[in-house]
Parts: C-alpha cells; structure tokens; sequence
C-alpha cells in the first residue's frame, strides 16, 4: 500500500458549549494547512469534489485538509449564545484554528456563509491576517447587504411577514419537518427548486441531488436561525486587513443568492484580489466547478508556502 | 465495581473429592442448576468457577453501558422474582447483584469452589464417572453439567499488526476499569450488541471515536424507563401481578417468532419501526445509507438503543466503513489508504459461539473429545446431551440460543430436563445414563427442518448464530415453548442406562 493519509476526527470545543465537527486530514508537518468553512444550511460535504481534487496533495504530504461543519450545521451542535451572528462564526473559526492548525502558514477557502465567516474573521482579528492566514479564496458570497430593501409592495409585505413566519417555523418546527419529509431531495420537485435557486445551466443532475441532500438534512431551525444573520451581516468597511494578504474572489455568473455584484464589490474594496465570475454556474461553484476553485486553492496555497520556505531560509542563512 | 464486595465463604477443593454433580460456570445456567438442586435438598454437588465470583457473562461484562435487552420482569428466575428492578430494562450491576444475591439467599455459594478453571475432564468407565481436572484441584463426580456459555470465550479478529500496537487493546468482555479514555482517540472494532452500548457510554468523553463497521445492525427504540415505587411495592405484596407481567412480556416477545421462523413478511413492521428509528435520528443522508442494513431484520439479533446512532452522529465521531488493512502501532490503517491515529482499541468483536471452548477440553468414552466429536457440526439430543459422553449434560449448548426472548427461559427448560434425568438414574438405579446416536441424528433432522425459511438462514446475512457450513448451531429455530414442551420430561426411550449394579464391560 502506497503511504497512507491520517486522518483525524475532532470535535472543536467553541467555548459557549458548540462542539463543531471537524476532519483534520494529512500530515502534520504539511508545510501548509487549508481551512474550508462551508455555506448556509450546507455541511462540510459541500468541499467533498474540492477536497477529492486536493488529495494527491494531501497524499503527497503537502497540504494539511481541515473542513468543519458550521455551528447548527451538519454534525455540529449548537452553542448557548443567542442569537446567531456571522460574527459568532468567525469566533469559532478563531477556535478551529487554534485547536486543528495552530502552528504554520494557513489559507481559508469560504463559500457563501463560509466566506462571510472568514471576513469577520479577518474584521475582528486583523492580527491574524498575515501573520497566520497567508491567504483568502472567497467564493459566491458577500460582504453585506444580501437582503436588498424590497422595491415593490409585494416585496415589502414579505419582508414585514418574514420575522413571523421565520419564528412560526422555528416554533412549529417538528410540523415543518414532517411537511419537508413529504418531498425528499429524491422527488422532481424538490430538485427542480433547489436547481432553480442555486445552480447555473451546466450542472448536472448528480450535483443537484447532492446538493439537495446535504440540505435537507440540515434541520429547519438552522435555515430560520441564520437567515436574520446574513442580512446583518456587513462588512463592507472591516476587510482592510485582507489587502494584506492574496485573496481569490470567485462567483457563477448565475448565482442568485449572492450576485455577480456582491463579489464585484468585494473586489473593489480588495483591488488587489483577482476576480473570476464563472459563466453557466449559479450559487454552488465548489460543486459546479471543482476544477476552478481547487486552481484557485493551489495558486494561494503555494504562495503560502513559498512565502514560508523564503521565511523559513531567512532564519538559517546569514545575512 | 462488584468485586469490592467481599464473596460469601465457598467451598475449597480437597485431594480426593468426589460428589454427585460437577457443575461448570455460575452464570444464569449453572447457579440456576445449583438453586434448583438445593431447593430439591440435594447437597452432593459443587459448582466450579473460573473467576472469583458468581454470575458469567454477567460478571465477565463490565464495559460501560453494558445492560440485557430484555425487560427484566423476563430475563430473571421465575423460581426468584425481583420486584424490586429499578428499571425496566436492567444494567449489568443490578444483574449481577442479582444474581449474587440469588445465590445467597438459595444457599448456593457454599457449594461454589472459585478460580476453578476446568482445564480438562475425562470419562472414566472402570469407575463410571468423570475425572476432572480443574486449575483449583481435582475431582471427580459421578454427572458433569457443562453450563459453561456462548458468550463466556472472547473472540479477538485477526487483524494484522494488532499485536503490534503500542496503546491500550481490550475486549468488551474483559474490560479495564483502570484505563481511563478520557482525552483519548479511541477505536471501537465492531457494531454488535456490545458495542452499541459501548459507544454511547464512552463517546461523551473520548477526544474522538472511530467506530469500525463491517455490518451494521438493525435497531429499534428501547423502551427503558424507571419501575414506579407503587409498581414495585405491588409486585412485592402480590407476586401473581409481576407473574402476569413477566407472562405478557413473554407473549409480546413469542409474537416475533412467527417473523422470524414461519412467516417473513411479519416482520416488514418492525423492519419499518427500525427505519423509522434511523431516520428520526440521523438526518446525514450518507451516514443514514452507511447504517442501513442490506439483510432481513432479525436475520442479525435485532439490536436496542435510543443513543447508538446520535452518538455515532456525535461532532467527535465518525462511522468508518472501509475495512480495516493493518494496525500500527500508534494507528489504524483501513483499506482505502486512510490511517487514524489511535490511542486505544475496544475489540467489541464478541464471543466463540459456533465453536465451544470448552469441547476442547470434555474427553468421552472413546478417548476423544466432544470438539472432535463435532468436527462435522454440533450434534446432541435435545442440546443436552451427545453420544459417546455418558452422564454429561450441557447447559446453553447448541440450538439453546434464543435472539428475541430471555435465555433465562430457555435455560430453566434445560433445566427441567436435566433435573429429570438426576430423578430418572436416581429411581431406576443407574450408574450412567447415555444417548443414542439415533436419538441425536433426528434431533439434528428438527433443528434443520425448522430451521428451513427462518429469516437468520434466508435472510441474507452471515451471522454468529451460523457455523462455518452455513448450518444453525446456536439458535432455537422455534417458538420457545416448544422447546420447554420437548423438554419438559427427560425422553428415557432416547437414553441407554447401566444399572449400578452391572458388570463393567471389559
């Protein structure tokens, strides 16, 4: 057998009672560690096509993995602050590092939610930014304002209904729950919406399905809980420390929960990061396009670790 | 946790003794044997023990969680109720203080020599009777009753490199109290019944807990809940209302039988029930498919817990279902080139049922022993007693398993027999009594007929309840009081006796 790759499941104590679900995989002695933070009402499934492209790289001792399931998310519980903030994200994003990577160079890949997460990140731990984290990939997300006002008057009443019926699904939750067993990821319709909200034209049936999957084992209250969250979410004037560091922006030209313009005005306040919209993709490029995001990965990642090979030679040569 | 209790006085192997009845094992089997002979009056017996205290399976099962999966109304002795069970479902201290206790009150260690390890016991027909070795001393008795168990022998897989491992290694059968998991990556090798109680009881503090399947098992919800003092205090004033229960409890358990031997489609309910339980409490759709059985249910023991799959769905757990290739020795390497680091490994990998250890060491009338007499499969008549073994009996031996009731039940039907036939040699005056070979090939015809369309043979499984040729040794393949009927008096018209009196063959 060729040498094996370690892998190591870890529950990261959030310090407000969260224990978040995290998979550590390759070496310890990687020269480099990419930290993956998923979106809404996604898990860390939602990295699985990334991280299949990233394992000759972890195999070959290269790249430490880590992907966690976000707060609420996945096989992570749930922490006693209330409520939830994206800010509280960024917090426990802080922790996963402490706990999986505390030494060496690091680089964040964040999509949607998990992008936001990582510029919070980056707004209340400026220090961090370029000491540890030498590198940023933002994909199909926003720095705020993903809840536009409403323009029309049918718009508005949804918006003065929503805080309603967000909290009539979180009380009723187990009546919601059963309403969505009646339409699993398995049935036309419910592919038909999850294709129509979140993926562009050439995605394939097998991604949707699995996308729907991933989703509908997420629990109602997490869909209600951090939905107020995201449109808090702005941190429009906090990224200054991310023009420290290369950062990737990357978004499917079809996206609709997080437009082309959210990631345009990410590069307008980062002019140094490099902007990719992708045609024919819609809200899911690390299942739409793998290939893309991973080249995006391997691009900040070696210059990560070249930057630590060039440091590291500094320290044993003379001057 | 119940040897700091201090044994009452037992009894001490003297060179030269000899008695009536040798008893091997004081678990359920053997310490229902030695009440039911006490209660009788008789005295001339000794019950030999391996460990230092009563109960078997049940004092060898430590491990965190252990509890029976039967209401405990059922798995007790109906000759000694306890209306006093904290819980409808007990734990392994409460049995065992049981079955201490029992054995107190019935006079029954007395009788007991412990650290008797039987190391080998031998047919002696000069003298017609059976010359016991044992790691305490010898004896020699005129009847020997094996009730030495199924689960009594642990089995450890064999895994490359296990011996190689430089952390903690330990079966759920002979757990380490000592060894404390917290903050430990732990690996526990196995998902049968120990170790679905294994793994809720230790993941809450283990830093991170990999649970190696090969198959997963079907589970349905315990009904597990506290007995009301009202409860207890009338069970205590009116045995008849505890005797009802434990009768309801039976019917509602036989029920499966017509599931799981005559008709499988009766068991489409409970396989929806265990469907219905995983998806409740798994929402991963991937870890739900990994944990969803591809075989009948009941072809497996249908397994009972509230806290297996949300603790295997736990934030510091994972499910691993590639096999595993080697162990390292700070490491678990599985075949798809993944390798997690381990501090200890819980072999939850269970026990030696098909092959029974302590065949290996009965020698009958022809010089060799009941293992090389089962070298073609296990035969017995009534799975009490072989051919060729004069005076033996055997307690929980062949086709006595039961998967969907109380051994306890099965075992007092043995136990019926077996007490029958001491009455028999006693009134007809023998000095042995012995089986036919007849007797033990249609006997061996039953169990296969019966056993034809049960759902462990056709339901699509490979279980521990099936020897290396496929064929059901260890489970009666019937409803179980149809075991007790076939049981109930010794069949004399099976069994060849020596009066006391006759000439010793040559």
């Amino acid at each position: 057998m060729s040498a094996p790759v370690q892998r190591r499941t870890v529950a990261v104590d959030a310090g407000d009672g969260a224990l978040l679900h995290t998979t550590v995989e390759g070496s310890d002695a990687a020269p480099v560690t990419l930290v993956l933070a998923h979106g809404w009402t996604l898990s860390q499934a939602a990295w699985d096509d990334v991280a299949t492209e990233l394992a000759t790289d972890v195999a070959a001792g290269e790249l430490r993995l880590v992907r966690y399931d976000q707060r609420g998310h996945g096989r992570s519980s749930w922490g006693e602050t209330e409520p939830v903030s994206i800010d509280l994200l960024g917090e426990d994003l802080v922790q996963v590092l402490d706990r999986c990577a505390p030494t060496g160079p690091v680089v964040l890949g964040g999509h949607s939610m998990g992008g936001m997460t990582i510029m919070c990140l980056a707004a209340n731990h400026e220090s961090l930014i370029g000491s540890r984290v030498r590198g940023v990939a933002l994909v199909d997300t926003s720095a705020g304002d993903v809840h536009r006002p409403p323009r029309t008057r049918r718009g508005r009443l949804q918006a003065r209904l929503q805080p309603g019926l967000l909290a009539a699904a979180i009380a009723r939750a187990s009546l919601v729950e059963r309403l969505r067993r009646l339409a699993p990821p398995a049935s036309p319709a419910h592919r038909k919406v999850v294709r129509g909200l979140l993926y562009g034209a050439d995605a394939t049936d097998a991604m949707v399905l699995r996308g729907a999957e991933i989703m509908h084992a997420t629990p109602v209250r997490v869909f209600a809980t951090f939905y107020p969250a995201l449109g808090e979410h702005d941190k429009r004037q906090g990224l200054a420390a991310l023009t420290r560091v290369p950062v990737e922006v990357l978004v499917g030209e079809e996206d609709k929960l997080t437009p082309v313009r959210h990631s345009r005005q990410l590069a307008q306040v980062l002019p140094d990061a490099v902007l990719h919209v992708e045609p024919r993709c819609g809200h899911m490029l690390p299942q739409e396009r793998p290939g893309l995001v991973t080249a995006a990965l391997r691009r900040l990642l070696s210059a990560a670790a070249g930057d630590e090979a060039v440091a590291g030679g500094g320290v044993t040569t003379p001057p | 946790m119940t040897s700091t209790r201090v044994s009452p006085a037992a009894a001490v192997l003297t060179p030269g003794r000899e008695v009536g009845v040798a008893v091997i094992g004081s678990g359920f089997a053997g310490l229902g044997l030695a009440i039911r002979l006490r209660q009788q009056g008789e005295t001339d017996f000794l019950v030999l023990e391996r460990g230092d205290d009563v109960g078997g399976t049940w004092r060898d099962n430590t491990y965190p969680g252990a509890a029976c999966d039967v209401q405990s109304h059922l798995y007790s002795f109906s000759f000694a109720p306890n209306p006093d069970w904290p819980r409808t479902y007990s734990g392994q201290p409460e049995i065992q203080a049981y079955l201490r206790s029992t054995a107190e009150r019935f006079g029954v260690y007395p009788h007991c020599v412990f650290g008797a390890d039987v190391t080998d016991a031998r047919w002696d027909d000069a003298a017609r009777r059976w010359r016991i070795t044992t790691t305490a001393g010898e004896l020699s008795a005129r009847v020997l009753v094996s009730a030495a168990g199924a689960l009594a022998d642990p089995v450890l897989p064999d895994i490359p490199g296990l011996g190689s491992f430089a952390g903690t290694v330990m079966h759920s059968a002979r757990w380490n109290a000592d060894h404390d998991l917290t903050g430990e990556q732990v690996a526990v090798i196995g998902t049968g019944a120990s170790a679905i109680q294994i793994v809720p009881a230790i993941q809450p503090r283990v830093v991170g807990l990999a649970v190696y399947q090969r198959t997963p098992p079907w589970v349905i919800p315990r009904g597990d809940r506290p007995v009301r003092p009202a409860a207890r205090r009338t069970y205590r004033r009116f045995p008849a209302v505890q005797r009802a229960v434990r009768g309801a409890l039976y019917a509602s358990r036989e029920v499966l039988v017509v599931g799981l031997a005559k008709q499988r489609r009766f068991l489409k309910p409970v396989g929806k029930l265990a469907r219905a339980h995983l998806d409740g409490q798994v929402r991963d759709l991937q870890l739900r498919a990994a944990l969803t059985p591809d075989y009948t249910i009941g072809c497996k023991r249908i397994l009972i817990s509230n806290d297996y799959y949300p603790a295997v769905s736990a934030p510091n757990a994972e499910l691993v279902t590639a096999g595993i290739a080697e162990v390292r020795p700070h490491s678990i390497v599985t075949r798809d080139g993944v390798e997690r680091p381990t501090d200890t490994i819980v072999l939850a990998t269970g026990f030696a049922t098909t092959d029974l250890p302590i065949a290996h060491r009965i020698t009958g009338r022809a010089g060799h022993t009941l293992a090389e007499a089962w070298a073609g499969g296990m035969v017995t008549n009534r799975g009490t007693a072989v051919a060729g073994f004069p005076n033996l009996f055997l307690l929980v031996g062949p086709n006595v398993g039961v998967g969907h009731t109380s051994m306890v039940y099965m075992i007092e039907s043995q136990l019926n027999y077996v007490l029958d036939a001491l009455a028999t040699m006693d009134a007809e005056g023998l000095a042995v009594l012995e089986t036919t070979p007849q007797a033990q090939a249609d006997y061996r015809q039953l169990i296969a007929d019966r056993s034809q369309g049960t759902v462990w043979l056709a339901g699509g499984c490979g279980s521990w309840y099936l020897d290396e040729h496929g064929h059901n040794t260890t489970l009666w393949p019937d409803f179980t009081f149809r075991f007790r009927a076939l049981t109930r008096r010794l069949d004399r018209e099976n069994y060849t006796g020596t009066p006391a009196d006759a000439e010793v063959a040559a």
